[in-house]
């Protein structure tokens, strides 16, 4: 970590203590969106930490975004879910878009706005292939009609990434991303979901009625869409990671600030207990340091797909261990009282942006990828 | 040993059944999310013969025993967990005067808890890490031909709703038994607090303040090892509730495979699949034999200590875990607390994952049952 990644992460550490953990449990509790906190982060404009420096954000390297991520995630991770998810979609943008696509989406991002990502659909989830969404071209728009369900910041984007199938007939190969802003007549806003955890992000379903969008929202071409979704999601994956990791540091931290309390000095007690929380850290530890990795080698632009499914699986495959092995250890301290929110998000964080299992479908086909043949000398080091 | 059950033990984990889908499964939404405690049903499940389960001879049910017991609670946990802790609690205090108390105690007490007019809860934890340690210890000093109780008991299920607590305080280095009523002069329940499951079972802590016992409260003499014995019980009380929920979870989940398609097909074709669901299936099954198994000798009057902690150890491993592997079979409709509209379906399985972790507590930090056990290998 540089200077600069030290001062970004203890200034992200105030703004949680300040901003973020007092509020967290009122939150959880009425499942309504935070919306106080885009205001609150108005002056930092942490949510343009993504955006590129020449589109007016701050421009923050991989690491450094996962540094504030796994604040925000100690702070609440449904907090830290809304920042990720906007974050998300804004990178779709980037990787497919143009100049005047890239432009358009930051700029909400700079004023606090939210971005969302849609790409789940009732009968797609993890086939994100099999949505029935369509945009047919006319004249100088695409007509979008279809459901998005589960969608973060869903109901309270400003703008969206929509992906829709362009030719059906290609499955996978016929989808397609579109830039949709919110308000447009058709773009019909659902309820929230009332989630076991998280509950503060907004999870929404919405239905697009013959949206009509100008052919310029389209990202790079037509059938270009699951293309853009897998890089992107690659990208998001380790940034759920870093969320996940913050939440079990800060499960653990105040698990031992429990302990500390009910065992004077003189009585802590004995190795089984002093065990179980070494290995939370050992867990937190190796899950920070799969995390970190995939950053570094996104930033040093090496190929990170597998990387990104282990660290997304493995944080929070931790979190969960971590939080249900802290509840057990506290009982009914943990039980009456808002520790239950830990257990909780970390369970859904097995599920969005892949759940687990397909992490491990994309982590196995890595694994099982025939070896290499050693290449001859002349052209090591080429693809 | 044999793992049968009698008739009378199926019959009544039958009753049980057919008991939560008329009262129990039409509400227990509505229970959970109000945090409600349905007084109306004990009585029904006094009339049913579910609470004098564990007292067989006084009941004199057929089939009662702590078999048929845990076949009640396990078939009740498939529904509404939270009755089945309010019924545990209950049950151990029979037990206890059942088995430690006086005969004056036995009459004033049993009839009307089998009955249903007398509810009971048990009283051990602190918030010092064992009971008698800290400032807020609840403590019995003699005084008298009684004792002066001064103290506070943490977590206490059932408190407020209870008729009769069984209360355990600290006489100089050892535990010991008293009832109290509800209702004595200087015991007092604090306020109901939110639980993050079994919302239907209220917790709250009792404090005394210079509550004046009779000596004819005692349960049990001094012997120092009531308190725990009845822990154990529970805990393997406890365990069958675990394995009601999981039961229920998985044939959710199971269904739920059978019906959601992805990649063409449904869900419950896919290997990855298969083997979530074979290993709850799997660690409930191993869990309910150690149950059955530390139930029968506990019926049975024989040493059980050892077996009720191995229940303990694996579930406190295996327990959470059954519903973080369910709720993932359901991807994103496992997570919802309401059916979403967009699709339909029963309800979803985020209470039981919010029931199951209440079921798997240790009563402090401290006490694993990895020491009872360990102790056991020879
Ligand atoms: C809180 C939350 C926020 C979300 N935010 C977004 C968002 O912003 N944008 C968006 O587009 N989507 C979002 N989603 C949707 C999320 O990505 C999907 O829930 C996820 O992809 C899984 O889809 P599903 O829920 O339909 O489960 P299903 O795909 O139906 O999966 C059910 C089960 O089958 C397993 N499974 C499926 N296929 C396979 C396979 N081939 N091999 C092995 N196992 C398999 C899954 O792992 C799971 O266990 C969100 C979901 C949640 C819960």
């Amino acid at each position: 970590m540089n200077p600069e990644q030290a001062a970004v992460r203890q200034s992200a550490k105030e703004f949680v203590a300040g901003n973020i953990i007092p509020y967290a449990e009122y939150y959880d509790k009425s499942g309504d969106f935070h919306a106080y906190l885009l205001e609150a982060t108005r002056t930092t404009g942490i949510f343009a930490m993504a955006v590129p420096t020449e589109y007016g954000g701050l421009g923050y390297c991989p690491l450094t975004q996962a540094l504030v991520l796994e604040e925000w995630g100690y702070g609440c991770a449904a907090m830290g879910t809304t920042l990720s998810a906007s974050i998300l979609s804004m990178e779709a943008v980037l990787i497919a878009g143009n100049e005047d696509q890239k432009r358009r989406f930051c700029k909400p991002m700079l004023e606090a706005g939210l971005g969302a990502f849609a790409l789940t659909e009732p009968a797609a989830g993890s086939d994100a292939s099999a949505g029935v969404a369509i945009a047919v071209k006319s004249g100088n728009d695409y007509i979008l009609n279809g459901p998005k369900c589960w969608i973060t910041n869903g109901g309270v984007a400003s703008v969206y990434v929509v992906f829709a199938a362009t030719d059906p007939a290609r499955g996978a190969k016929g989808l397609s991303a579109f830039i949709v802003e919110r308000g447009l007549p058709g773009f019909i806003p659902g309820d929230r979901e009332e989630k076991l955890g998280l509950r503060s992000s907004n999870t929404s379903f919405f239905f697009l009625k013959d949206v009509r969008v100008p052919a310029a929202n389209l990202l790079g071409q037509e059938g270009d869409g699951m293309k853009i979704a897998m890089e992107t999601l690659d990208i998001a994956r380790p940034a759920i990671g870093a969320l996940a990791v913050g939440l079990a540091q800060r499960c653990l931290d105040e698990c031992v600030k429990h302990l500390r309390r009910r065992f004077p000095a003189k009585s802590f007690p004995g190795e089984t207990l002093q065990f179980e929380l070494a290995d939370m850290q050992i867990e937190i530890e190796g899950a920070r340091q799969a995390q970190h990795h995939t950053m570094a080698l996104r930033e040093a632009k090496l190929p990170f797909t597998k990387e990104s499914a282990v660290a997304k699986t493995l944080c929070t495959a931790v979190a969960m261990n971590v939080t249900s092995r802290a509840m057990r250890l506290m009982g009914s301290h943990a039980y009456t009282s808002e520790f239950g929110k830990f257990m909780r998000d970390a369970k859904v964080m097995q599920i969005y942006e892949g759940t687990n299992q397909i992490q491990r479908l994309v982590i196995a086909r890595s694994v099982l990828a025939p070896p290499r043949a050693a290449a001859p000398a002349t052209t090591a080091g080429k693809k | 040993m044999t793992y049968s059950l009698t008739e009378p033990q199926q019959i009544l984990g039958q009753r049980a059944r057919e008991f939560a889908f008329e009262f129990l499964d039409p509400i227990l939404a509505d229970l959970d999310r109000g945090q409600i405690f349905p007084k109306a049903l004990i009585g029904r499940l006094a009339a049913h013969d579910f609470l004098g389960l564990m007292v067989p001879k006084q009941s004199g049910v057929p089939g009662a025993g702590f078999v048929s017991h845990i076949e009640v609670v396990q078939a009740l946990s498939r529904s509404c967990p939270a009755i089945a802790s309010v019924i545990n609690n209950h049950a151990l205090v029979a037990y206890a005067i059942a088995h430690w108390g006086c005969e004056s105690q036995k009459n004033a007490y049993l009839p009307a808890m089998i009955k249903g007019e007398k509810l009971g809860a048990i009283a051990v934890q602190e918030e010092g890490p064992i009971p008698g340690d800290g400032p807020a210890a609840l403590l019995a000093v003699p005084q008298g031909s009684g004792f002066i109780l001064n103290g506070t008991k943490t977590f206490v299920r059932n408190a407020g709703v209870a008729d009769v607590y069984l209360v355990f305080a600290t006489i100089q280095s050892g535990l010991t038994g008293f009832v109290v009523d509800a209702g004595t002069a200087g015991l007092s329940v604090g306020p109901r607090l939110e639980t993050m499951g079994l919302r239907a079972c209220p917790v709250a802590d009792l404090s005394f303040k210079n509550v004046a016992v009779s000596e004819t409260t005692v349960v049990g003499g001094e012997d120092p090892s009531v308190a725990g014995q009845l822990l154990s019980i529970g805990a393997v009380a406890e365990a069958a509730q675990t394995v009601g929920i999981a039961r229920a979870a998985v044939s959710h989940a199971a269904e739920y495979a059978k019906r959601r398609v992805q990649f063409r097909h449904p869900i419950a074709r896919l290997q990855a699949i298969q083997t979530l669901l074979a290993e709850i299936v799997t660690d409930s099954h191993m869990a309910w034999l150690g149950i059955r198994h530390a139930a029968q000798l506990i019926e049975d009057g024989a040493p059980f200590e050892a077996e009720a902690a191995m229940v303990k150890l694996f579930l406190g491993r295996f327990g959470s875990k059954m519903l973080i592997d369910a709720i993932q079979i359901e991807g994103g409709m496992g997570i919802c607390e309401v059916v979403p509209k967009h699709i339909s379906g029963p309800l979803p399985l985020a209470r039981m994952f919010r029931d199951i972790a209440g079921t798997t507590l240790l009563d402090a930090p401290d006490d694993f049952p990895d020491k009872v056990v360990a102790a056991a290998v020879s």
